[in-house]
């Protein structure tokens, strides 16, 4: 709960204070406030999927894994329950950001909602089964906790979810495409900054990418699983 | 119900069962007995189709294992080791979610989470969350999630490890009803007093291998062990003892006591306390040590079945 909603809140509320304060013009503001929603969002998020990772270790331990591969229930639905939880979490989290943004910075989500609904879409999708990926390397909840905050830190870092990616040199925004935090990023840029409707490629090409990173993950938690997880009982 | 014919399973270059073989026929209480790291949980492991054994054929109510795993799990129930249960959920949310699990139709469902709260003895506590159950109380409640979907066989892998006497005492008398309504139950410890009060047959099982199976009687006829009378006297002398040693073949003297061996203690020892009234010997304390688990499974292996 805490991680999931209440700190998000308070880093867009910080970082949107901060930047808002920093820039004069109405434009920059905005594009501030753009980036400490996207970026702060994006950021939190992969933590609160890598607690999801967390959470099947903590099954294990358990015997809880154990138990559910007795019943007559396919063990792949147990990763794909984690994943569709991972979904679901992602996409209440990022909606309460931007409902937040909506109501107390003023972001005009009410014009952009289709848009932001397919982002946010792609976003969670994409992010789910990074969870999973992090726990398969892992065998306690702990280690999952100390290579999540690496793995998410440079992946925030790089992908410009604390900094933008405008300021840094050459050479980081190209490594920055390798990470989802750019494209989530870029693609909250388009809608509230940029303007791009939603059937302009520019947009949907960041929405297909996206997708890609969220098959390429799943695909990878799928086999990470059934070769790590499964077998670690 | 359950046929296991040479099964083998390696971890890690360790021989975790060396091709056992067992039947167990329905409605048998069928107890796996061995220390740690035997080989129990992996039995019950292989049959329970979490793990896949690399030789040997299983076959579980007329099912292959390998072939049909689903129709198998379909008429199981197991008891794990760990108590696997949501801590922050109740009793009775614990109970659905498992319930639904085997996809028992609802009202079902329903009805049997109370007969299994009822049977368990814990109908009053059943909207607390099981995190602030005792042990003895989260063992009984991981019983009743196996036994939501009724199955014909039910595995239970050291269900009373680290409980109170009262939850062992209720755990035992659900084994038993149970075992008595008809279902097969498998039963793996390493506690001797379970084994012999619970179950038909016994299997021991040491380093991978069923060293021996049977009825407690088959069991005991083993290896010709015999039972031990144990006597101390007040007044025991080498020349009594020199004279009792003429007359009894199979003894120990060991200080002031003297240890008898025999096949049938019961016909012997009022012959043994006749023979030592008639030398004058004076008895301060008779025991007698009869054929157990613990002793068959000593003089199988050499090995005590739990650490002292």
């Amino acid at each position: 709960m805490m991680l999931t909603f209440v700190l998000p809140i308070i880093f867009i509320t910080l970082f949107a204070f901060i930047f808002g304060k920093m820039n004069n013009s109405e434009e920059n503001h905005l594009m501030s406030l753009v980036h400490s929603v996207a970026g702060i969002s994006v950021f939190m998020l992969l933590f609160s999927v890598a607690g999801i990772g967390g959470s099947l270790l903590d099954e294990k331990q358990e015997g809880i894994l154990k138990k559910l591969l007795c019943s007559p229930m396919p063990p792949d639905y147990i990763l794909f329950g984690k994943l569709v939880f991972a979904i679901i979490i992602s996409i209440i989290q990022l909606s309460i950001m931007f409902t937040y943004a909506w109501l107390f910075f003023g972001l005009d989500i009410m014009h952009h909602l289709p848009s932001l609904i397919l982002m946010i879409f792609a976003i969670a999708f994409a992010c789910s089964g990074l969870g999973i990926v992090l726990a398969s390397f892992a065998k306690t909840r702990q280690q999952v906790q100390g290579l999540s905050s690496i793995i998410v830190l440079v992946m925030s870092a790089l992908g410009g979810s604390m900094i933008p990616l405008f300021v840094m040199p050459e050479i980081m925004q190209k490594i920055a495409v390798f990470t989802v935090n750019y494209w989530g990023i870029q693609g909250i840029y388009d809608i509230f900054w940029k303007l791009v409707p939603l059937r302009d490629s520019i947009f949907l090409s960041k929405v297909f990418v996206l997708f890609c990173i969220g098959i390429f993950f799943n695909f990878i938690a799928l086999l990470m699983f059934r070769r790590n997880i499964l077998k670690m009982l | 119900m359950i046929t296991v014919s040479n099964l083998k399973k390696t971890f890690d270059a360790v021989d975790a069962l060396k091709g056992i073989s067992f039947n167990i026929q329905q409605g048998e209480c069928y107890g796996l007995l061995g220390p740690n790291g035997a080989g129990k949980t992996t039995t019950i492991s292989i049959l329970s189709t979490i793990i896949k054994p690399d030789e040997g054929e299983v076959k579980i109510a007329g099912y292959d294992l390998k072939k049909s795993p689903f129709d198998c799990k379909k008429n199981i129930g197991v008891v794990t080791q760990e108590i696997a249960l949501y801590n922050e959920l109740s009793a009775y949310d614990n109970l659905l979610f498992w319930g639904g699990m085997y996809k028992v139709p609802r009202q079902e469902l329903l009805e049997r989470m109370d007969e299994t709260l009822e049977l368990m003895g814990l109908t009053d506590r059943k909207n607390d969350k099981v995190k602030t159950y005792s042990g003895g109380m989260k063992r009984r409640i991981n019983i009743g999630t196996a036994l939501l979907h009724r199955p014909k066989i039910l595995f239970m892998d050291e269900p009373t490890v680290g409980i109170d006497p009262q939850s062992r005492n209720l755990i035992f008398e659900v084994v038993e009803k149970l075992h008595k309504e008809g279902t097969t139950i498998v039963y793996t410890t390493h506690y001797m007093e379970e084994a012999e009060r619970l179950c038909n047959r016994i299997g021991v099982i040491d380093s991978g291998k069923i060293i021996a199976q049977g009825t407690l009687n088959e069991l005991r006829t083993l290896g010709s062990m015999k039972e031990t009378v144990v006597i101390s006297y007040t007044n025991l002398t080498n020349e009594c003892f020199n004279t009792i040693e003429k007359e009894w073949n199979d003894l120990q003297r060991i200080d002031d006591t003297i240890h008898f061996y025999s096949m049938n203690i019961q016909g012997d020892l009022s012959r043994i306390i006749l023979k030592c009234n008639e030398f004058g010997l004076d008895i301060r304390h008779i025991d007698i040590q009869k054929i157990n688990l613990e002793t068959i499974f000593l003089s199988l292996t050499g090995k005590q079945l739990r650490d002292k």
